[in-house]
Formats: C-alpha cells, structure tokens, sequence
C-alpha cells in the first residue's frame, strides 16, 4: 500500500506543477507591490495607505499611466509580523512579478526584511516604517525611505523639549525597535540641546509589549514616578486605547508636559473624536493642513472628494511614493529595477508635504517633520494642529555621516 | 471579572457535556460584534447588553445541533480540533462581515468616568464590571443549585447514562448547557465591548486565559472558575508592578504549577 | 513496481523539481518540507503514543532559534548549528517531558501548552537575547561551498536542496525509529495502554522517549525554517503555530506514517489556491476540516488506505 502513497505523492507533485502555469499579457502592465498592515489594531494604517495608493494609481492611469504602460496595484498584508511580511514580499515578487514594492509599517518588520529585499534585487520605497537603521546600519542598495524617520521626527521633538520647562523625562513606548529607538534618540539629542535634562532609568520607564490592551499598570507606574516630561512613542490602536485609559486616570490634567511622537495620525485623532485631549504636543509624518502649497490642496481637495476624509500620513506616504517611482521611472526612461534604482538616488520631487530630496548616500529623503497642538474646531470631527510647526529637513535630518550607512 | 463570566461558560460546558469548547473565545467575539451591531441601529448599550448574548446562544444552538452532537462520545483530541475548526470559521467569518480592523464602542452614559477612592482613580465601568461578575456567578451557582432545571443539568454531568435511564433527555440538556455558555460568553463579550477595541483578535487572546482559569479552578467547577480568575486579574495587575518582563509567562507558570501539583484544579473533582 | 523504485523515483523527482517550478513555488514546496517534517515528528506524539502537545511549537522555536543565534555570532558550520540544535531541544525537551509525561489526555495537552507558552513568553519579552517581538533577524546568511562554487541562503535553489536532503534525512531516521521495536511498544501504548503496564513496559520512560525524539525532529525543522526566512521570530512559539501539525496530521492522517506530510501538502495547496480568490482563506481550511473530523477521522491518507485494504481484503501496514 506505500506503492499507492507514493503514486498519489508524485500526482499531487504534478498538480502543482500544472496549476504554476502563467500566462503574459502583452504591453504589460507596471506592477507595483504593496505591504501594509492591513489587519489587527492597526489596520487603519494599512486601509488608509491603500486608500493613498488607489487614488495615485488611478490619476496616473488617466493620464496614461507610467511611460505608457498600465499600473496595476497588488496589496499584501504584513499582520506587523516579519514572517507573514517576508512570505508576502516574496509572493509579490517572485509570484506576482512586481516592479518595486512599497509600504512597511512596523520597524520591526522592516529591520527582518531588508535582507531579502537586498538578494530579491528588487527596489522597496519605505512610507512609514521608521527605524533609522534601515537606512542607517542596515542600507542596502534597494531600500529607500520617503517618510519622516524616527531620528528626524524624534529631534524635531527634542529641539521642542529644549524649550520647555520640563526637566525630568520619561517614556512609554511600544517594546520593540521603533519605542526603544525613540527613546534613544530622543535621549541624545535632548542632552545635545538641553545639558541639564535628566532621563529617567530603565526601570521607572514604561514599555509595554505590542499587544498589550489594558495600558493601566504603565500609567500608573508613570504617573507615580512624578516626571516633568513624558515621551509618548505609542502608535495606531495601542495609541488609541492608551489615550482613553490614561484620560480616565487623570493623566493629562496638565501635571506633565506630554510629547506623543505620532499623536497626529488621522487614524488616531478619527478613532478618539472628541476623546483626545486638547493642548498635547503631537507629531505626524504629515499633515494635511501644514502646507499651503497648491499640490497639497490639490490632493486634500481630491482626496476629501473621492473617500469624504481627509488624508491620513499614511495615505500621504503610499500616494506619494507612486508619484515618486513614476518620475524615476520617466526619468531613466526605464522600468528596469536596477536603472530605477539609479534615478531613485538623488531625485528631487515635490509631494503634498512639500520638496523632499532622497539623498544616494543613504535613500532617506530629507523631508520636513511637521507637530502641532491639538485643538478642537467646529469644521472638523475631530482634533486638529493649532498652531502647527513645522521643521525643515535640513534642520531635524542627521548628516550621512552619524547614520552608519555609506552606498556612495 | 469578564474572564470570569466567559470562564464560567467554558466550565459548564465542560463540566455538563465533557466538552473543552476551543471555539469559547469566538462566541466572546460575536456578543462584542452583535453589541456594536444592535449600538448602531439602537444606540443603547443595555439594549446590546441583553440581545447581543441572546444573538449569539442561537448561533451556540446551531453549532450545537449541527456540529457538536456527532462528536459526544468521540476522543477529546476531536473535541479540540472541531471546535478548533468552528474558531477559524467563526474568527475568519467576523472579518469577512466586519472587516479585519477594529471598532470601538462607548460605555453608557451612567457608567463612563471616573471615581476616586483614596487618591486612586477607578473608571466607573471598570467597577461595573467587577460587579457583574459575581452577581452572574451567584446567579448561576443558585441556578445550578437550587433549581429543578440546575438539578437535572448536574445530574446529567454526572451520570449521562443514568440520567438517560430514568428518563431525561439528554441531548436536549446537552443543546441547553451549550446555549447557556455562549450566552455567557456573549454577556462577556457585550461587557468587553465599551472597555476594549472590539476587534477579531479578541477571541484568541481571551481562550487561553480562559483555558487557564478553567484548569486553575477546577474544570467543571463554578467557585473555581471565580478564584482562578481573580487570581489571573491579580497576577497580571501586580506582575506588571514587580517583574514587567516575565508577566506575560505569569498566568503559564501559574498553569503549570497546579498541573504538576493538583490537576484537577484547586476545586475540581475526579 | 518494487516500493524501493517507486521511493528512488520520488526522490528523483523532488531533485528535479528546481528545474520545472518557479522559484515562488520551490519556497512553497520548502515550506510543505519543513512543515511535513515538523509534522511527523509532532504525529510520533499524537498518531503513535496518543498524546496532544500543544506547545510542540517551542521546540520548532527553539531550533530556530538557536540556529539564528549562532549565524549572529558568526558560527556559520552547519554541522555546529545542527548539533547545537539537537542538543538544545534534547536537554529542554527532557525536562518538559519529565513533568509532562505523567500525564494523561487533557492534561498533558494543557501543560505542554503551558511550557510552550513559557518559551514563546521567554523569545517574546527577552528582547536583549532573543530580540524581542521583532525576533533576529539575519543579515548575512551562511554560505555552502561546494566544488569551489558559493551557493547563497537567500536563493530559493538552495533554500530548497537544503530543506529536502534535511527532510529526507529526518524522515528517514524516524521511520526507523517508528518501525522498530520501540515504534511497535509505542503503537502499543496507544492501542492498550494497560496491557502494556502489565508486561512490564515502563510508560513514563516510553513517553518521554517519544517525546524527547518528537522534540528533537521539531527543533530540526525549525533550524531549517530560520535558514529558510532568515530570521527567528516568537510567532513561531506560539500556540497557534503548534496547531498547525496538529491540522495537518488529522488533515493527513494520524495513523499513517507519511499522513501528516500529505496534510501538510493538503493545507499549503489548499492556502495557495484560496488566497487567488480571497484572502480570508482560513474559513475554508475549518470548513474543509469539519467532515473531516466527524466523518474521516483517519484522516484523508488512512482513509483512503482502510478503503483499500478493505477492497482487497488484505493487510496494510
């Protein structure tokens, strides 16, 4: 009876072998991949970015799409998890045949996958992941970064520190790489601008794991470490129920100043309402207010038409990066990964958030990091930057120098 | 205190039918969704409160009488895997309808806020919650004991054949234990609702705990699922204070220890 | 046809199979290996001896594990990494084993789930040693020297010719141990236990054997896996990464050697094929798993093979 154990293993190798059957089309469409998270607490993040991409997509395919060719949008979801992200990154691209990928959420994930996308040879445009080491210590030639990263948006928040009163420091941040790097960063260069700032120890300060729910012990042991100044590193639905919690608890009764790093995240303020306290010192990688610029109020303007809300950073960094790997693509006049590779370096672009640069040292583009106070007006449903600061690139954005990375 | 409503539905369940309901966490899930639900078309928690467990004890109902009953006398590994497989339909079924990201849902008016007591501040609905909890668990313990329904439903555990023999019907028993654990679980899950993000990971994260209280106490065991769930509460509140890194193996080594020291739990009866 | 040749052509074949799939699905069919491997080795537990662990998925972690740890520091001998990995899960296993193996049914299945929720615990929060919940991810993987060509770990070939000659080799080993004299004490033990305690065998020792074994083999695939997706991550501790040999033994077959590999084939075919149309395909893989359950108990492979036997009337083995 093996005999019919292994006839019925070797159809089952032939099955396999037929359903891999491809079929080509003939003036093939530009695939472009995308990997977001798009389940679990911060599945927002991930809907608001396709949102971004389809609303690209769609603009550029009226307009002829990308050096003529159809764009075609293939959305994989990372669950925030490097296993279920290197398996979707190599569907995309050794299943699915894509062009270049975009997106990346988690840090975490990020770290674990720039390997792969080193030896898969092809180009990953980085819209939110924000640990500094993946175009830091860990560059390589195919990853590039469009967004704020952590160690520009973490200085914007020091150099905001340096002048408040506010002495004593401590944090509470997600336990992995983007909460310890915050806070690490923010360490360094708050003790650059502001010598006599203290920081609390590793164990009065607040890490709670991923996906903890129930954020009452931390705040607690926050709130009874009497800080001056608290850093908040928080995102997406943690964030969210953090900020219900600690508004329960008397948190936010204006005993300490309070810095949450991504506060201004559409998928945050939306989900609190009128929930979120007025007064607190918010970051975003973008904000849909900030920029007077005709590009940004054209895509407010377009965006609010088509999905009735406004554009989240998110949505801003997955439209924006399709408009950046258009303009690399039209100007080497190619969609060979490697030539894109090429013109990604150095390319000069203005998005709704304003001009960023990628600078071919690193692939991390020098791009304004933008806070604001919250404040509740009668126009919108929920908390907006009033007033709203933005930092230059040049000023929040570490010389190549400090960053670890070298590809020139 | 909400483990322990949704603990106690597994207990029963077990304790009745000799069944470990792996799918338990889902019915949860449901009764917070069918609360969103019923808060959208009538927003009014207790309204939710009341036909959101109701919702989901029919869908116990179903699964009961289509699913369950082929498999009463089967391994308790086949136990396992099929209401491992209704989970992954039920989970799987919530995103499909809801979507895969997460809602939230306000507690009522009477019950949101704070109070403080001694310079701590409680959330109103917190402390509703842990009220609920033994209310329900003295509601059910009298049921079971004082009731002539509670008395055959014990019989039954105890004795299925005897319980046939002197005339009960017992899968009709077995259909009605099994509602009232997912009605349970669905008060749980309606309680849950304005206190956490209702999302489709809920069901996952809240069986295993339960699983643990459920071992804790006693399987089949009502005082006992109350102290293994105070113990787990406690466990996590103080572990995060004193030892932040292992908290999260806390309520595993607790599990631990009393398989390796008393496994039928610190009430149970074999 | 002699069952040696038609095992000689399969073996073939799967050496073939780089040339005729895409690259995609050699990572897919490296996936089916490790699986399957992890598996049998999980089904000398649950088909043979009778007992559910839920926390297998800590040994398969902790192979992973290991092996990424010593890549980090350089160590980059696969020998090494193999015996470090058999060695590791060996001495944790034995201790699990000891305070799980007496035992029974639901309680054996509740305190393996305990332990290995330790371990996913220990990977998770440990962050200085294991990297916390974003796991190790690995730079630079080993690389093979073979007749003076380099060959990568990054590229699917490779990925692919490891896992197969390790799986074959894995598997190999523990048919041996099944058919033995130990495998047929084990059976034993399943069937009747108490007759078993009668003649003299000791249960204990016979369990923790198994188990030990069982870990060992699952630490094997998880090695294979980190160098698979080069990185080691906690998700591969937890429990809900432990029910998948037990899906795939059921799937496949419990009492069947081989079953828990065509489950594993089953389930990453199935996934395959419904993720083209939605991505919410675990519904379907219940769904698909219910009859089974309630009517195929044997699994779709011994279903199929008491269909047979009874047809012809003969014995199967």
């Amino acid at each position: 009876m093996k005999k019919k154990i292994l006839l019925i293993l070797l159809g089952v190798l032939l099955t396999i072998g037929l359903i891999n059957v491809n079929i080509y089309a003939s003036k093939r469409p530009v695939k472009i991949g995308f990997i977001y998270i798009l389940s679990g607490p911060f599945a927002t993040y991930g809907q608001f970015a396709k949102k971004g991409a389809l609303m690209a997509i769609d603009e550029i395919n009226k307009s002829g799409g990308i050096l003529g060719h159809p764009v075609k949008a293939y959305f994989e979801d990372s669950t925030a998890k490097p296993a279920v992200a290197l398996r979707a990154i190599r569907k995309l691209v050794l299943q699915k045949k894509v062009d270049i990928l975009i997106g990346l959420d988690s840090s975490g994930v990020a770290k674990s996958v720039v390997g792969t996308i080193e030896q898969l040879k092809t180009p990953l445009i980085i819209t939110h992941a924000a640990t500094p080491d993946v175009t830091g210590k860990q560059c390589n030639r195919y990853t590039f970064r469009i967004s704020v990263n952590l160690s520009q948006n973490v200085k914007a928040a020091a150099i905001l520190a340096s002048k408040m009163k506010a002495k004593k420091w401590t944090t509470i941040g997600p336990a992995y790489a983007f909460g310890f790097q915050s806070w690490e960063y923010f360490q360094k260069y708050l003790k650059q601008l502001k010598p006599d700032a203290e920081f609390f120890p590793k164990d009065k300060v607040a890490f709670p794991p991923f996906k903890t729910t129930d954020f009452s012990p931390y705040i607690t042991k926050v709130m009874n470490s009497h800080p001056d100044g608290v850093l908040i590193s928080l995102w997406g639905g943690n964030l969210v129920n953090f900020i219900r919690q600690a508004k329960d608890m008397g948190f936010f009764n204006g005993k300490y100043q309070v810095l949450i790093t991504l506060g201004a995240a559409i998928e945050v303020l939306s989900a609190l309402g009128d929930k979120m306290p007025e007064g607190l010192w918010v970051g975003t990688r973008y904000w849909f207010l900030a920029n007077n610029s005709k590009v940004n109020k054209k895509f407010v303007k377009d965006y609010y038409k088509r999905y009735h809300n406004y554009p989240s950073y998110n949505a801003h960094g997955a439209y924006s990066a399709v408009y950046v790997y258009k303009k690399a693509a039209e100007k080497v006049k190619s969609l060979n990964k490697e030539k894109i590779v090429k013109a990604l370096e150095g390319l000069s672009i203005e998005l709704p958030v304003g001009k960023i640069y990628i600078r071919p040292q690193d692939h991390q583009a020098v791009t304004d990091a933008t806070w604001g106070k919250t404040k509740f007006t009668k126009k919108y449903p929920f908390a907006i930057l009033d007033p709203i600061k933005v930092f230059p690139g040049k000023e929040v954005t570490r010389p190549v120098t400090l960053t670890g990375c070298n590809l020139k | 205190m909400l483990l322990f409503l949704i603990s106690a539905g597994l207990s029963t369940v077990f304790g009745v039918m000799g069944i470990l309901n792996f799918a338990h966490g889902s019915f949860y899930m449901i009764g917070a969704y069918l609360c969103m639900e019923i808060m959208h078309i009538v927003p009014n928690f207790w309204l939710g409160l009341i036909f959101a467990p109701i919702g989901v004890a029919i869908l116990g109902i179903i699964v009961e009488k289509t699913l369950l009953n082929k498999i009463y006398n089967r391994d308790v590994t086949f136990q396992l895997l099929l209401t491992f497989a209704i989970l992954l339909i039920l989970d799987d079924a919530v995103r499909l309808i809801w979507g895969a990201g997460y809602h939230i849902v306000d507690p009522p008016k009477i019950l949101s806020g704070v109070f403080h007591v001694f310079s701590n501040t409680y959330p109103v609905y917190r402390v509703f919650i842990i009220v609920m909890g033994p209310v329900v668990g003295i509601g059910l313990w009298a049921f079971f004991h004082y009731t002539k329904y509670g008395k055959i439903f014990r019989a039954a555990a105890m004795d299925r054949e005897m319980a046939e023999g002197i005339g009960l019907n017992v899968p009709a028993i077995f259909t009605a234990v099994f509602a009232l654990g997912t009605y349970l679980a669905g008060v749980g899950g309606a309680l849950a609702a304005p206190f956490q993000s209702v999302a489709p990971s809920m069901g996952e994260k809240i069986i295993i705990e339960s699983f643990i209280v459920v071992v804790v106490g006693g399987l089949g065991s009502f005082p006992g699922a109350f102290v293994g769930a105070l113990m787990l509460g406690l466990l996590e509140s103080f572990g995060t204070e004193l030892i932040g890194e292992i908290q999260m193996a806390l309520p595993y080594m607790l599990l631990a220890l009393i398989l390796l020291f008393k496994p039928t739990g610190l009430f149970g009866e074999k | 046809m002699n069952k040696k040749v038609l095992f000689g052509l399969l073996i073939i074949i799967l050496f073939l199979v780089p040339y005729i799939f895409s690259e995609y699905w050699l990572l897919i069919l490296s996936e089916i290996l490790i699986m399957g491997l992890f598996a049998i080795s999980f089904n000398l537990l649950f088909g043979y001896s009778g007992l559910l662990s839920f926390g297998h998925a800590g040994f398969f972690g902790l192979g992973a594990y290991t092996a990424a740890l010593l890549i980090q520091h350089n160590i980059t001998s696969i020998a090494i990494i193999i015996l470090a990995g058999i060695i590791i899960t060996a001495i944790i296993s034995l201790i699990i084993g000891f305070l799980s193996v007496k035992h029974d049914e639901i309680y054996f299945a509740m305190i393996t789930l305990a332990f290995g929720m330790m371990l996913f615990t220990i990977a998770h929060n440990w962050t200085s040693l294991t990297g916390g919940s974003d796991g190790l991810p690995l730079m630079t993987m080993p690389v093979i020297k073979i007749a003076g060509k380099k060959f990568s770990f990054f590229n699917p070939s490779v990925i692919y010719y490891f896992t197969l000659i390790i799986t074959t080799i894995s598997t190999f080993i523990l048919y041996r141990i099944v058919n033995s004299h130990f495998g047929l004490i084990l059976t034993g033990m399943r069937e009747n236990k108490e007759r078993l305690i009668f003649s003299g065998a000791n249960i204990r020792n016979i369990r923790l054997f198994a188990f030990v074994v069982s870990a060992i083999f699952s630490g094997i695939a998880g090695i294979i896996f980190c160098f698979f997706s080069s990185m080691a991550t906690p998700e591969s501790m937890h429990w809900s990464f432990s029910a998948k040999p037990v899906i795939m033994s059921v799937l496949g077959g419990a009492e069947v050697f081989l079953g828990p590999l065509f489950g594993s084939i089953v389930f990453y075919v199935l996934e395959q094929i419904i993720r083209q149309f939605t991505d919410n395909w675990m519904i379907f893989l219940g769904i698909f798993l219910i009859p089974i359950v309630i009517f195929f108990p044997k699994g779709i492979v011994g279903t199929f093979l008491k269909v047979f036997s009874k047809e012809k009337g003969g014995n199967h083995e």
